[in-house]
């Protein structure tokens, strides 16, 4: 980008020595620095995350419409509101629930699969695939597919209660147990992500700690317990934070699935942030409670963060 | 198809602008076949100018599925009588995320020539400057006016004086019954159509006999997780009690707790759990019904042509009136301007002709089951030999068109919270507490500002 205005300046002017001193050497010493190589990145970071976080802020202090109209500056009144707005609190106890639901079995099962592959099952690449194949369908796949699934009426999984004499189950219908149905949906998606991080992290645990543990007459429960773990305590806390901020951010498989109902049970503050904003035309507002909603996902990391370095330390 | 029959017509010179190939372009091809579009739109030259006089409307719409297609034979046959017209379909997603769309078009006065828009979102529209209003005399000269719209559809279609939206349709809610197993119930008259209910307790009392005919479930109503249809037959029922609801921007909201109460405990009454059920969504209502494992169905018509595909004995009615006097929810896929920032008075001209033509062709809509909104269509003998939709055209006669307020209408987060006042009726706390959360939502409603409107 920059080097032929310098060798147009060099050429045309070569009596500015000043300026050429100036800036020559200030634009080649960029062409050769790593900054070169980050400016395409920058760029597209500053126009594509930056700015509109810096936007969204400013807006979440204003009354903007959708429609571009309002736009005054309100000060924290957007905050106040939300603060106060039994539907946000609703949204996001709705949120919390699914993230604990969610979180668990994701770490737990993916940990529990990735060890049962390592154990040396046979026909490794099946269970790898299968466990994998999941995460590879797009999420409307998914929520279509469940949502036959758990249909009450017709659906594969009342069908095979019924079989056995047992009553069907509302999943996306009964407002206590949606929330479940989804996140058992999302557990099923998901894992499989969770599972590969596992599974590269086992594979790297040098074999010579266990081939000692073995001599000294650790068994397998002994092995997993004083080896496999603390090894993998690094790709733990990594899987705990990224899934505890995707389950934060549910509203794919809650928009498909639910849309939010039976009586708001599975409204999580992602979708009431995008029902306020763009059905309901509040950008401000729903700005305000974007941000509250990330102020609470930094601090839920940070603190995670923060707990992870003490015990590794 | 549109497109392809305007390239024969357009000179082979005003092959400029066609190029551009853009994604929009390239998904409605998915719907008119992308490869004879792309081809027909590079090869045969479909520029903007596509013959002399020629002018381009934009036309952004929502439908999807039968009544895409059927909106595709229509946009065909205005592209033979008016050649001059070079329309460019854009079919979105209906919901929300249409209505979103068509603001932000408006708002960046980019917005197409004209559009689809329910009429019960009007007022959260019009008011706010997204729409620009239609210009009557010129209408009139494309042979459109107010004397051919039943008046209550034609009122509604203004906003301070000026006229906003021109409506193709009314698309009322209707029942459809199994004729067979309506017969089995004793249901039917000495014509073989769904005999008149005489009281609420009547209607209760067929549900139960519908259950036992068709060995499973009564009446199928799918409302669970459905943004709309437990609206659309509560509004139905409360609008039957002849109660008025009115919801002015700042409130109080009026409504009649009673004739509510009434409602609430009728349809708790029909979807016991038992006879009918009490938790369907809206596919599983509607497949239910087509396989007969329901004897009724309350839908919109929307679902006829599925219906007569799916169901053999298919029989149609009115919304059944259980209580004072008939009413049936209804809406109108109605035309609208959107707002442009810099209008070609050319194109907006061509806009008034292209909208005048599709309501004056709306036979071929009506087709998909809705009834047209132009009377002279309605009257007409072909209409009257289009079984069944006659059979419920008597519904559009009695609309129950939703309070006119901003954040109501097709769509809205207003009818999926009234749709969550139903639910509660049904399979949560009951019929009183729906009434408290009705009172409580409605009074919520009319208490907040209206965001797109410039506050003063």
């Amino acid at each position: 980008m920059s080097a032929p205005t310098v060798t147009r300046g060099q050429d045309t002017a070569p009596r500015s020595r000043g300026e050429q001193v100036a800036s020559a050497p200030l634009l080649q010493r960029l062409a050769g620095s790593p900054w070169s190589f980050l400016l395409p990145f920058l760029l597209v970071y500053g126009a594509f995350l930056l700015w509109p976080l810096l936007r969204g802020f400013w807006l979440s202090f204003t009354d903007t419409a959708l429609n571009g109209s309002g736009g005054a500056f309100v000060g924290l009144a957007n905050y106040a509101e939300a603060l106060g707005d039994p539907m946000m609190w609703n949204a996001l106890g709705n949120t919390a629930f699914f993230t604990v639901i969610s979180t668990v079995p994701l770490v737990l099962i993916a940990l529990a699969m990735a060890l049962l592959v390592h154990s040396g099952l046979p026909g490794q690449w099946l269970w790898r695939l299968s466990f994998f194949l999941p995460f590879l369908l797009p999420v409307a796949t998914v929520a279509l597919v469940w949502k036959f699934l758990y249909n009450q009426d017709f659906g594969l999984i009342n069908q095979f209660i019924g079989f056995f004499g047992g009553e069907g189950v509302g999943w996306l219908s009964d407002t206590g147990v949606a929330m479940w149905s989804i996140a058992l949906t999302t557990v099923w998606w998901t894992v499989g992500f969770n599972f590969l991080l596992y599974l590269a992290a086992l594979q790297s645990i040098p074999d010579h700690l266990y081939e000692a543990a073995a001599i000294d007459g650790a068994g397998a429960w002994a092995r997993l317990r004083s080896i496999t773990l603390p090894q993998l305590r690094g790709t733990t806390v990594v899987v705990c934070v990224l899934q505890l901020l995707a389950s934060l951010k549910v509203f794919d498989q809650i928009y498909l699935m639910t849309m939010g109902g039976p009586q708001d049970s599975t409204r999580s503050l992602l979708l009431y942030v995008y029902d306020v904003g763009f059905t309901g035309y509040r950008f401000g507002y729903s700005a305000a409670v974007s941000y509250l909603f990330l102020a609470i996902v930094v601090v839920i990391s940070i603190v995670q963060l923060r707990l992870a370095a003490r015990r590794r330390a | 198809m549109v497109q392809r029959s305007h390239d024969g017509a357009g000179p082979p010179g005003a092959a400029r602008g066609q190029a551009l190939l853009s994604r929009r372009r390239l998904l409605q091809g998915g719907l008119a076949g992308a490869g004879a579009l792309a081809l027909g739109g590079l090869l045969g030259g479909c520029g903007p100018a596509a013959g002399p006089g020629g002018s381009t409307v934009r036309y952004w719409s929502l439908f999807n599925g039968g009544d895409g297609a059927l909106m595709e034979r229509m946009l065909a046959e205005i592209a033979e009588q008016a050649p001059h017209l070079r329309v460019e379909p854009t079919v979105l997603a209906w919901g929300a995320p249409y209505y979103t769309k068509l603001a932000m078009a408006s708002v960046g006065g980019r917005a197409p020539e004209t559009g689809i828009m329910h009429l019960s979102r009007l007022a959260g529209y019009a008011p706010g400057g997204l729409l620009d209003p239609f210009d009557l005399g010129l209408l009139a000269e494309f042979g459109v006016g107010a004397e051919h719209f039943l008046p209550e559809l034609w009122g509604r279609a203004s906003h301070d004086g000026r006229h906003y939206a021109i409506p193709l349709d009314t698309h009322p809610l209707i029942v459809f019954y199994d004729t067979g197993t309506a017969d089995r119930a004793g249901l039917l008259t000495s014509e073989g159509a769904l005999r008149a209910f005489e009281s609420p307790e009547d209607f209760v009392e067929a549900s139960r006999e519908l259950a036992e005919a068709s060995g499973d479930n009564g009446v199928a109503f799918g409302h669970v997780n459905d943004d709309a249809q437990g609206w659309r037959v509560f509004f139905s029922l409360y609008s039957q009690t002849g109660a008025a609801m009115e919801l002015p921007a700042g409130g109080p909201a009026v409504f009649d707790p009673d004739a509510a109460l009434r409602v609430f405990t009728l349809l708790a009454e029909v979807f016991d759990g038992e006879t009918s059920s009490n938790r369907l969504d809206y596919q599983t209502a509607l497949a239910g019904f087509s396989s007969g494992r329901s004897g009724l169905l309350f839908c919109g018509e929307w679902e006829l042509p599925y219906l007569r595909d799916a169901v053999p004995d298919l029989g149609v009615a009115p919304f059944p009136t259980l209580f004072e006097q008939p009413a049936s929810y209804a809406d109108s896929h109605s035309f609208v301007l959107p707002r442009q920032s810099d209008p070609d008075p050319e194109r907006v001209r061509a806009a008034h002709e292209f909208v005048a033509l599709m309501v004056r062709a709306s036979l071929t809509w009506a087709e998909a089951g809705h009834v047209p909104a132009y009377q002279p269509v309605v009257e007409s003998a072909a209409y009257r030999g289009l079984g069944p939709q006659t059979d419920y055209a008597a519904s559009a006669e009695n609309p129950a068109l939703e309070p006119a307020a901003w954040f109501a209408g097709a769509g809205s987060d207003f009818q999926s919270d009234m749709g969550s006042v139903v639910q509660t009726a049904l399979m949560g706390a009951g019929p009183e507490a729906a009434v408290d959360q009705l009172d409580r939502a409605l009074s919520n409603w009319v208490a907040r500002t209206n965001p797109t409107e410039e506050s003063a």
